[in-house]
């Protein structure tokens, strides 16, 4: 008995030092955050007396984070909205119309699926800059849509799939069209499945840098993270505002996953079991 | 369904008229009975309803997807600067592979394809443990996860803060009484620094995915493995590896996929490529060609490079991992 208990806690304390190691990152960024620079420069490690938000209103306002921020969130919800609506539209007709062409237009989105962005990146800064779209907002919305859209036609599809087309019969027969049964039954039955792939997609466009660093060149148009790469240089002297300027950029994703955990673990696993 | 007799291969000598046109001779062909006009109309949407609800995706993927792909691949048989636009045949190609830089970039691959096994078997024991209950395992899933959540921008940019030389890192050393180690400005040490932080922002992704796969494991068979009196490597080797190959099998090409594309943020952040060009990688690579060197027909030739890369490295996985789960 003893010998079993032993062996347990073998696995359980590398796993929990595990756990402390995977927190404590944040938690040192933050204390960082929290402390005034003569603080940092004499202690680092210690925990902050001043708790002051000084840095956070520096970040924010003088190096211009707030700017970068608003940015963000046009494009990230713009392209949200953008893929839920285009995503479903494509997702429902693939899995419940019958017309020529829809296995191989879907095999299409899956193949596109395997196309990381690095591999079109030239071109597409080219196909952009030549339709006037490089350094607009459209152009970085379309350009993550474009990234975002065959992930979220899959999972759509898949999700879609999994609804009997009785229900969508049953609609027709009572005189709806094509439209109207995408309109008032996929729209509401799909929410669970629009919600987890919205907080997904809206993750990835958040975190990601090289798409908006390609295509946003001028300084007034940075998205949060690319403003956060950049306050590096500036700000190498006074790392408690550099620390301020990264917990803003993560807090919202970290809101998003207190809330949403579950959604984002089971769109990440949607598309790990059905691939 | 209405859609079924959609008729695009009953269509003769027509390519000279309109869609509209067309799109009326069919309904009357289908349909014997007595149209409406407006019966017409209706069905012609109806029928044309799941190209309309497809048009935006179509013309979205092709424009800013496919259309690229091709013209990238193009492109990598153009010059640059002076030449541009004349055919250059495979001169980026010689160029490419005479450059040291990218000679690194590809010998990191190498690196990555190494530590690919280590970057697999964390997580995928870790969920092992999960899956088994150890004290604990309700937290850990959320824990372990949260960092996969979190921009690589803003993961390289706090352990840039953790790996300082002064920094909590080599505090610990200290304490320890090992010297402190310049962990991103010494070239032997940068790149296996970087994949590190790379593995502990993503670990999670994998876990989450090996969990899943545990839900489809058939639990008597533990049972079984247990009462027969087998110790838990036994057990992980005999039924949970052969019982979650197909899980391992996504695991290990997503990985290898995450570390091939998904890298640039840290790298961008924590080293810039340095030191001595040290930690690139090809898709650094291609974007220090386009977005500073103005090389951009020498970076689609990297891109070219990098995508038939990920396509040898996805289908050898695939085969490989097959014969290994046949043989069980």
């Amino acid at each position: 008995m003893r010998r079993v208990r032993l062996r347990v806690w073998v696995i359980a304390v590398p796993m929990a030092a595990l756990a402390v190691a995977t927190i404590y990152p944040l938690v040192f960024t933050a204390n960082v955050a929290m402390k005034t620079r003569h603080e940092y420069i004499l202690d680092r490690f210690s925990l902050t007396s001043s708790l002051s938000w000084d840095n956070i209103a520096t970040a924010w306002t003088s190096v211009g984070l707030g700017r970068y921020f608003a940015n963000s969130v046009i494009v990230v919800a713009s392209a949200v909205a953008l893929l839920l609506l285009i995503g479903s539209m494509a997702g429902f007709a693939l899995s419940h119309l019958r017309f020529r062409g829809s296995r191989a237009l879907f095999l299409c989105f899956l193949a596109a699926l395997f196309i990381p962005f690095q591999v079109i990146m030239v071109p597409l800064a080219r196909v952009m800059a030549d339709s006037g779209l490089m350094d607009t907002y459209p152009g970085l919305i379309l350009a993550y849509v474009a990234q975002f859209l065959p992930f979220t036609i899959f999972l759509m599809t898949s999700y879609y799939s999994g609804i009997p087309g009785e229900i969508m019969d049953a609609a027709r027969i009572d005189g709806n069209t094509t439209y109207g049964v995408y309109r008032r039954i996929m729209l509401p039955i799909g929410r669970p499945a629009l919600l987890s792939v919205g907080i997904l997609n809206a993750l990835f466009c958040w975190n990601d840098v090289l798409i908006s660093l390609l295509m946003m060149p001028s300084p007034e148009h940075r998205t949060l993270m690319v403003g956060v790469t950049s306050l590096r240089g500036q700000y190498s002297d006074d790392i408690p505002t550099f620390a301020s300027g990264v917990l803003i950029a993560a807090l919202p994703v970290l809101v998003l996953y207190l809330f949403f955990q579950r959604q984002i673990a089971d769109g990440i696993t949607a598309g790990a079991t059905k691939g | 369904m209405p859609l079924r007799g959609s008729p695009s291969s009953v269509r003769p000598a027509e390519t000279g008229r309109t869609d509209e046109t067309q799109a009326g001779q069919r309904t009357r062909r289908t349909d014997p009975g007595v149209p409406t006009p407006r019966r017409i109309s209706g069905q012609r949407a109806e029928r044309l309803a799941p190209y309309v609800l497809l048009a935006p995706a179509i013309a979205i993927v092709v424009a800013f997807r496919l259309v690229p792909l091709l013209m990238g691949v193009n492109f990598s048989f153009t010059g640059d600067g002076e030449r541009d636009g004349t055919a250059v045949g495979l001169d980026n190609y010689a160029e490419l592979f005479r450059d040291p830089l990218f000679r690194t970039a590809l010998e990191n691959v190498g690196l990555l394809v190494l530590l690919l096994p280590v970057a697999v078997a964390i997580p995928g024991l870790l969920a092992t443990f999960i899956y088994l209950r150890v004290p604990g395992h309700p937290i850990y899933r959320s824990v372990y996860f949260f960092p996969a959540v979190l921009s690589p921008v803003l993961v390289g940019a706090i352990f840039n803060l953790l790996l300082a030389f002064d920094g909590p890192f080599n505090a610990a050393l200290g304490n320890t009484g090992i010297d402190p180690v310049d962990w991103l400005g010494d070239p032997d040490i940068a790149m296996f620094t970087v994949v590190g932080v790379h593995v502990w922002a993503t670990f999670g992704m994998a876990l989450v995915v090996f969990l899943a796969g545990f839900s489809t494991l058939d639990a008597t068979l533990l049972d079984a493995a247990r009462v027969d009196g087998a110790s838990l490597p036994q057990v992980i080797w005999h039924v949970i590896v052969p019982g979650l190959s197909r899980t391992i099998q996504f695991v290990f090409v997503t990985t290898m996929i995450g570390m091939l594309t998904s890298m640039f943020g840290l790298l961008y952040v924590m080293t810039s490529g340095g030191p001595e060009g040290s930690t690139y990688l090809p898709e650094y690579y291609i974007w220090v060609q386009q977005g500073e060197m103005n090389r951009p027909a020498l970076a689609s030739a990297a891109s070219t490079v990098l995508f038939l890369l990920m396509l040898v490295v996805g289908l050898a996985q695939i085969a490989l991992l097959r014969r290994a789960g046949r043989e069980h």
